[in-house]
């Protein structure tokens, strides 16, 4: 067992500290603090991402027949741990990065690889994740929204609801039905200019741009646009969540708040009280777990094993320490909410969605009882 | 970054394991509060095991893996100490077992009726005192573990170490108690979980139902989470990482403890049930060093020493 970074790691890390440090403007914390959704960190992104695909810090995990580098896994998490806890300058194109591109080299037709992919490597597109439903959530099978066959691809008719960065998204990878059951969902590429498409920004608590109602009537769909067979979707869909599930390393960035939160607590003259320094420990000491726990997956995906339950356990773990360092600053510092520290406000809005986005936290505990702890289902 | 053992270490475990299959552990036969193994002591000292961390070559997180896996027994044998405090001392200076007390060296201690040295850490210097059997008052307590206590220290011997020891044998003290609670939390997780699988209640195994699986699930994630976080700790041997485990595993006992005793229901609270053999060496962990939020507030002093 070996708990450290090689020489290569840390010096990898030490040049996206560089890069981050050289390359994030000055007025950077102002910009984070609108949502990742929102329309300045989608435009910043934009303009962000084509930095990092200079610098080769983009997609360097992706492989090099894909215009990466054939980076190593550890490499790519440590990547994700530094633009996460500097905020995710990235905006909403982690996703690209993160999933999407990973789910078209798997499944995309030679074609649908070289009209989609190329955009991502270059940072500049935006996609959104046509998943939810006013009726299906965490119980996403049971999502209605019709794809009728029609001559030469599919009309689309429904509604998806929570929908992240909808609003100024280039495509949609929609979920929606053909028929019956798991094998009745296909996926499909959807350009979001298309005609009958309507988006509806939803106000919410984390913040602005963030998540969306999205409404199709009568939308054509081309069959060159279905990614993978019919029949097949549950299975990519499966796929791109195992990525999308431990994606987001949110320890780090609730560690660096904590962090700047403990500076603060200091130089106020605060951090000598015992209960504050003992709540303080309580939730380092979570923060860390949740580190080690992915650490645990990763190591396990870094040696080619197929993704296993413990990232259920790993994502739950990483939820208690969000909400314990969004809880802890919440007591003690209230002021960062009334206008005095803008980015434990944008760290606050994250860590509430923490234990919903990508499959709930009792999603997450449902699947661990059953498929790590053998436990009989109902 | 790896998190599979070594060669070395699978060699270890290897070995921890023959030893264990050849000692036909059970647990005991009658209804016990305590479950001492005089044997399992002998055997695992008679062998080695706990010398590891003093031999060139092995480390603080070669003894961790052994002290997790004998934390895992329903017999208890003085592991931790031995293996992770002892090496602190000259090989010289210390017999085994050792029992460990934080300020009066007349407070009740863990293993104290079969140590042969005591480690009393005060707040300027490190005491050791050569103790036997004869001067030890046994305690008897819910507490799966022997305790003892000292009439009086006239007459011992006692070796002084200077203040750089107080801090090293705070440190393994609580990387100790990090690896032993990940032990005794997979033992008693597993003892559940066998439980509430065959258990039948309204016509269905008491695991079937959302409202356990979750708690269930919520455990083995503490559980998980407590071993990594002590398993850093003894690789890093580094204070501030071993007040961060010790705070994990303390602070998360309380709730995993009630947990699993529920979901045994009243068989659970019967000394015939052997969930108590792991769950009463928790209870007895958490309140050590001045329980979590001691812990708590060192991880937090040593983390943010520098912190401005």
């Amino acid at each position: 067992m070996e708990f450290g970074w090689n020489e290569d790691e840390v010096r990898y890390r030490d040049r996206i500290r560089k890069v981050l440090d050289e390359s994030l403007p000055s007025d950077w914390n102002e910009i984070a603090t609108h949502g990742p959704g929102s329309k300045p960190q989608t435009e910043f992104s934009k303009s962000f991402c084509k930095i990092l695909a200079k610098e080769g810090m983009l997609i360097p995990h992706w492989p090099s027949a894909f215009g990466g580098e054939d980076g190593k896994p550890w490499d790519h998490f440590i990547l994700g741990e530094e633009i996460w806890a500097a905020g995710e300058p990235r905006g909403p194109q982690y996703m690209n990065v993160n999933w999407i591109g990973p789910v078209m080299m798997r499944y995309a037709t030679p074609e649908q690889q070289n009209r989609y992919l190329p955009d991502i490597v270059a940072g500049n597109v935006i996609w959104c994740q046509g998943f939810s439903e006013p009726s299906a959530g965490s119980d996403l099978a049971s999502l209605q929204t019709r794809a009728e066959k029609v001559d030469g691809g599919y009309v689309v008719n429904g509604a998806k609801v929570w929908t992240s960065y909808a609003g100024l998204a280039d495509h949609c990878f929609l979920l929606a039905r053909t028929g019956a059951g798991k094998s009745g969902i296909v996926i499909l590429l959807v350009p979001m200019t298309s005609k009958g498409i309507q988006v509806k920004e939803i106000d919410a608590l984390i913040g602005e741009g963030d998540i969306h109602e999205l409404f199709f009537d009568d939308v054509f769909v081309p069959e060159e646009n279905r990614l993978g067979a019919e029949g097949q979707a549950w299975e990519i869909i499966s796929y791109a969540l195992q990525n999308e599930r431990i994606g987001i390393p949110r320890y780090a960035f609730a560690r660096r708040i904590l962090n700047r939160a403990i500076a603060k607590l200091k130089a106020d003259g605060r951090f000598d009280d015992p209960v504050i320094k003992d709540r303080a420990g309580r939730v380092l000491a979570k923060c860390e777990a949740a580190r080690m726990m992915v650490y645990r997956v990763v190591d396990e995906r870094a040696k080619g094993a197929p993704p296993s339950a413990f990232g259920n356990l790993a994502r739950f773990s990483v939820v208690q320490a969000d909400h314990a360092v969004s809880d802890f600053m919440l007591e003690y510092m209230p002021e960062g909410m009334l206008g005095d520290d803008p980015m434990q406000q944008a760290h606050h809005q994250r860590a509430i969605a923490a234990g919903i986005a990508s499959g709930a936290a009792e999603i997450q505990l449902n699947l661990a009882a059953r498929r790590f702890l053998d436990l009989p289902s109902e | 970054m790896n998190f599979e053992p070594d060669d070395n270490q699978a060699a270890i475990l290897d070995g921890l394991e023959q030893l264990i299959t050849a000692q036909k552990i059970e647990p005991p036969k009658h209804p016990t509060f305590v479950a001492f193994s005089e044997t399992l002591d002998a055997e695992l000292a008679a062998s080695g095991f706990l010398d590891i961390a003093r031999e060139e070559g092995f480390s603080p997180l070669d003894a961790a893996l052994i002290v997790e896996r004998i934390a895992r027994l329903p017999l208890c044998a003085e592991v931790a100490a031995s293996a992770l405090i002892g090496p602190l001392f000259p090989i010289d200076a210390l017999q085994r077992p050792v029992a460990v007390l934080r300020g009066s060296p007349l407070g009740a201690a863990r293993f104290l009726p079969q140590a042969r040295s005591l480690v009393v850490v005060e707040d300027e210097n490190v005491s050791l005192i050569s103790v036997t059997p004869d001067r030890v008052v046994p305690v008897e307590s819910l507490f799966a573990y022997p305790y003892g206590r000292l009439a009086s220290v006239e007459g011992l011997a006692v070796q002084r170490f200077s203040r750089d020891m107080v801090a090293a044998v705070l440190r393994r003290w609580r990387l100790s108690m990090a690896v032993e609670a990940a032990g005794l939390m997979q033992a008693a997780l597993d003892t559940v979980l066998e439980h509430v699988k065959t258990r039948k209640q309204f016509g269905r195994a008491l695991g079937s139902f959302q409202a356990v699986q979750h708690r269930l699930a919520t455990a083995a994630s503490t559980t998980n989470a407590t071993k990594w976080l002590a398993l850093r700790a003894a690789w890093s041997d580094e204070e501030a990482d071993c007040a961060m485990a010790a705070t994990y595993a303390q602070d998360a006992i309380p709730l995993f403890t009630y947990d699993l005793h529920q979901f045994c229901g009243a068989m659970g609270l019967t000394l015939e049930f052997p969930l108590h053999l792991w769950t009463y060496r928790l209870k007895a962990l958490l309140g050590e060093l001045g329980g979590s939020g001691g812990q708590a507030r060192a991880a937090a002093d040593l983390t943010w020493a520098d912190a401005a």
